[in-house]
This record gives C-alpha cells, structure tokens and sequence, in this order.
C-alpha cells in the first residue's frame, strides 16, 4: 500500500470518527436518533464564523464558546421539540430531521453561501511524513478524534453520570426507579452530543470552505459509521471509521473519486443487508427477527 | 401501636377506558409494618403500586407519603423520597456488569446525599449487597454484566437495586414469581431480617405460604376493589376471598 493511501486513510477515518462520535454518543445514551446532528454541526461552524467576524472574538476564545453554544442548542431541541414525543421513535426521527433541516435552510435562507465562509486552522503549515506533504490541521484532527474516542469510552463505563445515562438508554423505567430523572438526563445527553459536533466542525471546516450541503453529508457519514459499527457500541465506532475512512481512500486512489461519497452509503445498505446490527451491535432483537 | 403512618392511600383509583383497575382502595401503612397484597391475576396488584410509586397516575383518589400529598408524582422523585419499588419483569441494565447496576443508584440525589462517596468507593459496598440478597461469595458473576445472568439472580438482582436507594419503603412486586423453590427459600430468611430490622415493606405476592412469613397484615384485592384486609390467618378464613380465589386453594398453614 501506498504511504499517501495510508496517511490520507486514517485522515479520513479520523474524519468520519470525529463526525459520527456526536450522534453515537446522543444515541447510545438517550436512545434518540439525532437527525439534526448535520444541522448542529454546520451551525457552530457559522457560530465560531460570526462570533470572529460580526463580533471580533479572537480565534481561541470562539472556539469553546462555540462549543457552549451547540451544548444549549442541543438541549434546546430536546425540551422544544423532543419532549413530547419521547419514546415515539419514529416521531423523534422526524422531529430531529425536521430541526436540522430547518437550521440548514435557515443559514442559506440567510445568505450562508458564498466563499468567504472559512475558518481558520489551528496550526498553519505542513510536514512530509514517508514523502507524503501532509498539513497539521489533518494531523491535528487524527489526534483529536482518537483523544474524544477514548475520554468517550472512559466517561460511559467509569462515571456516575456516564453509566446513569447508559442506564436510560437501556431501560428508562427500570432508570426512573433508581432516581434518574429521564428528561434531565436526555437532554443533557443532547448537550453532550451537540457539543461534540462543535468540536467536529471546528476542526474539520478548516480544511474547506463551510457550504449548506457539507450538513447534509455529515447526517450520512453519522448515519453510515452508526450503522455499519452497529449503534451504542464505542468498538463498533472506530472499527466502522476506519473500515469506511479506507474504503473511500482506496476508491478515490485506484478507481474514480466520484463514487468516494456512493461507498458509505453503499457499506450502509450491504450491512443493512447482511447484518442489520452493525458490525458490533448489541441489538439482538435485529438478529433474531425472521 | 403508636407509629408514624408512613403511607397511606385514600379512595384510589384507576379507569383503563372503561375497566376499572383499582377501585376506591383505601389502607394504611405504619413505619416498620410488611404489608402483603394478594388476590387473583388482573386484579390490579401491580396497578395499585404503579399509582403509589408514580408510573400510572390515578383517575381519582389520593396518596400520602410521610404525611406529603405524592399523588402522581414523578417516578424519580419519589425514589429520592424514599420509595424503592421492584419490578415483576425485572429489567436490569443489561451490557452493564451487575455491581455497576448497584452503582448508578449514586446519581439520584438522595443516594448521593445519604451516603455520599466518589465513584468506586461504592464498589466493595455493591459486592457486598449482592452477597447479601444471595449471589455467591467470591465468583466472579458480579463482574459479567447483567444481560448474562439467569433469571433468579435477575429478580436477586432487582431486591439488591431497591436496598442500594437507601429506602424508607420497599415495594416488591412479586419478587418470587420465576424464582425456584430453592431460590426463594434462599431470600426468605433475608426478608425476615429486613422486616426485623424494622424497614417497612410492601410485597405483592402469589405464593401466599412465603408471603405470609414475612408479612404482619395483608390487603386482598378483587377486580380492583379492596375485599379484606387484616392478619393474614383472618384473612385466608374470610369467605369472599375464598371466592375470589376459586379452585385455587388457599394455604394458611404456614
């Protein structure tokens, strides 16, 4: 294999970890399937935009008030839209969708579509690893998803609170029978996930220009790792990201980068098909259905 | 006696369209009585707990906790008043290990504020606990998670869930039902101590020879109405209960 493929492999699969962490995370926690998960994202990219630029917050101070911002917009969604449905699984995914829907049309709606819409990396310059010039931003962002991953993983097995909002997840009488308050933990959770999102976007929309579609293609890379790793698995995750991260680098290397974005959605019917778990998916009921 | 009613229930009842679950039941608990509840299947013995403990709310009628007016409170809030119920299809956290199911109690407010303690420093207590309501000293089905234990150990598992809420009032929504013969003789002589120890318990129960060695009164229920309630060796001569409770024979001579 080549070393640009391996390099730009795992740049990818980082990517698509970074992305999909966020609404693995809402899911395996709260159990709701947060289709605004796009919208969330490219609305803390246009967040950190504005707050730099209409306000004049220095690059470092935007960045975690981003993240605070899509914590309480994520909330937010949960007490507006999500509480009343709750449990009704199909009516939370059209709840969901139609909020990230209507916060994707909003910014174009507004006008969010021209060029001048970029962020700015974090460490500007490049390296050359084994001949391949790579720059730091893509660096940074391997480093970055491997760290959320693992604080993840941690945060969900070895604290109170991660393990109380598994517990909701799992089974939310048997949760409210020990004292865990249902609503407080799932919107918490969607803080959490949103917040996630933030730390996505900023430090992938550096490395392009942020446009009103890059939303809707996030929803699917979530979408794709989520069900290919198999849902509320953290294994499953990384496994699933770097299975597709190479997939789409050895499409757009060896055969033609115009089927690059056909292959998750093409990983995601074949797992549908074969296996509708996931890879590593804990939904036994799938596996048993006739 | 002269206790302190802990609970008392007031004309409670619930209409599904048009049944009528629970009928005006009335009774009343006093601190460190084990009250038991019978009487035949649908008769709303699980209906009745789910309108005490919050997950139904009643149609008409009141409940009082401790004095405080709780009808229709919220599940979680009256688990940080103190009432820890039990369900009949015990659900535990399933990929969760079984003592860390003991351990997420220590998120709700009350548990963390009457014993306090970091993550971890709960771990031995957890052990503990499950050795307690019977899980073998010293194996390591503590560790596996909860998903993988047989039945038995499940519903041992649910009685272990409500004594780590630190609770006032127990309910135990036929614990026995599933378990073996053995099983259930095993955690009889737990209930005992736990009623000696002067906790208050509410167990609604079918197998009425185990009921009744732990229970001082009982209330029996008949589609939704209240139809006895005293000793439970009065009760079992009462001919309406009888009745209820048609080619079933009920067994006083324990």
């Amino acid at each position: 294999m080549e070393a640009s493929v391996l390099i730009f492999g795992l740049v990818n699969s980082a990517t698509l970890m970074l992305v999909a962490l966020g609404f693995s995370l809402i899911f395996g926690l709260s159990g709701v399937a947060n289709l605004a998960h796009g919208g969330i994202y490219l609305f803390s990219g246009y967040v950190t935009w504005m707050l730099m630029n209409y306000l004049g917050v220095p690059f470092l101070l935007a960045v975690p008030l981003t993240i605070i911002i899509a914590g309480v917009l994520g909330a937010l969604i949960y007490w507006v839209a999500l509480k009343r449905v709750r449990g009704l699984h199909l009516s939370e995914v059209i709840a969901t969708f139609a909020v990230g829907v209507a916060i994707l049309e909003l910014f174009r709606w507004m006008g969010f579509v021209t060029y001048e819409f970029t962020l700015p990396v974090f460490i500007k310059g490049s390296v050359d690893i084994a001949g391949v010039s790579i720059d730091y931003q893509r660096l940074l962002i391997i480093g970055i998803g491997l760290l959320l991953a693992f604080a993840l993983w941690v945060f969900s097995r070895y604290t109170k609170m991660g393990l109380a909002l598994r517990g909701m997840a799992q089974d939310e009488y048997t949760a409210l029978s020990i004292g865990i308050d249902s609503d407080w933990a799932a919107a918490l959770s969607m803080a959490l996930g949103s917040a996630i999102a933030a730390i996505a976007a900023i430090s992938i929309l550096p490395l392009g220009i942020i446009s009103i579609n890059m939303g809707y293609e996030v929803l699917i890379m979530a979408l794709a790792v989520s069900v290919v790793g198999g849902l509320e698995s953290i294994t499953g995750l990384v496994v699933a990201s770097i299975i597709l991260g190479f997939a789409k680098t050895i499409t757009g290397t060896y055969f033609d980068p115009k089927w690059m974005e056909v292959i998750y959605l093409f990983a995601l019917v074949l797992v549908l098909a074969i296996k509708p778990s996931g890879l590593f998916g804990k939904f036994k009921e799938l596996e048993e259905r006739v | 006696m002269s206790k302190e009613t802990i609970l008392e229930v007031r004309n409670l009842s619930k209409n599904f369209g048009g049944v009528k679950a629970v009928s005006e039941v009335s009774f009343q608990l006093k601190r460190g009585e084990a009250l038991g509840v019978m009487g035949p299947n649908g008769c709303g013995k699980s209906t009745l707990i789910n309108l005490i403990t919050g997950f139904i709310k009643p149609s008409s009628g009141q409940v009082f906790y401790q004095g405080k007016d709780i009808t229709g409170i919220a599940p979680h809030k009256a688990v940080n008043l103190g009432i820890a119920r039990s369900f009949q299809m015990a659900k535990p956290f399933y990929n969760i290990p079984v003592y860390k199911n003991l351990i997420i109690p220590l998120f709700s407010p009350r548990v963390r504020k009457l014993v306090g303690g970091k993550f971890g420093d709960r771990d031995e207590a957890a052990i503990h606990l499950l050795e307690d309501v019977g899980f073998e000293r010293d194996s390591s089905i503590p560790y596996k998670a909860a998903g993988s234990l047989p039945h038995g150990y499940v519903k041992r598992l649910e009685l272990a869930r409500c004594l780590s809420l630190e609770p006032d009032l127990i309910i135990l929504d036929e614990l026995f039902s599933g378990m073996s013969m053995s099983e259930v003789a095993s955690i009889l002589p737990f209930l005992e101590r736990l009623r000696d120890e002067g906790k208050t318990l509410i167990m609604v129960e079918h197998r009425l020879k185990e009921l009744f060695r732990v229970v001082d009164k009982v209330v029996v229920l008949n589609f939704g109405k209240k139809i006895a309630e005293g000793l439970p060796e009065e009760v079992v001569q009462n001919e309406e209960v009888r009745k209820s409770y048609l080619g079933s024979e009920v067994d006083s001579s324990a």
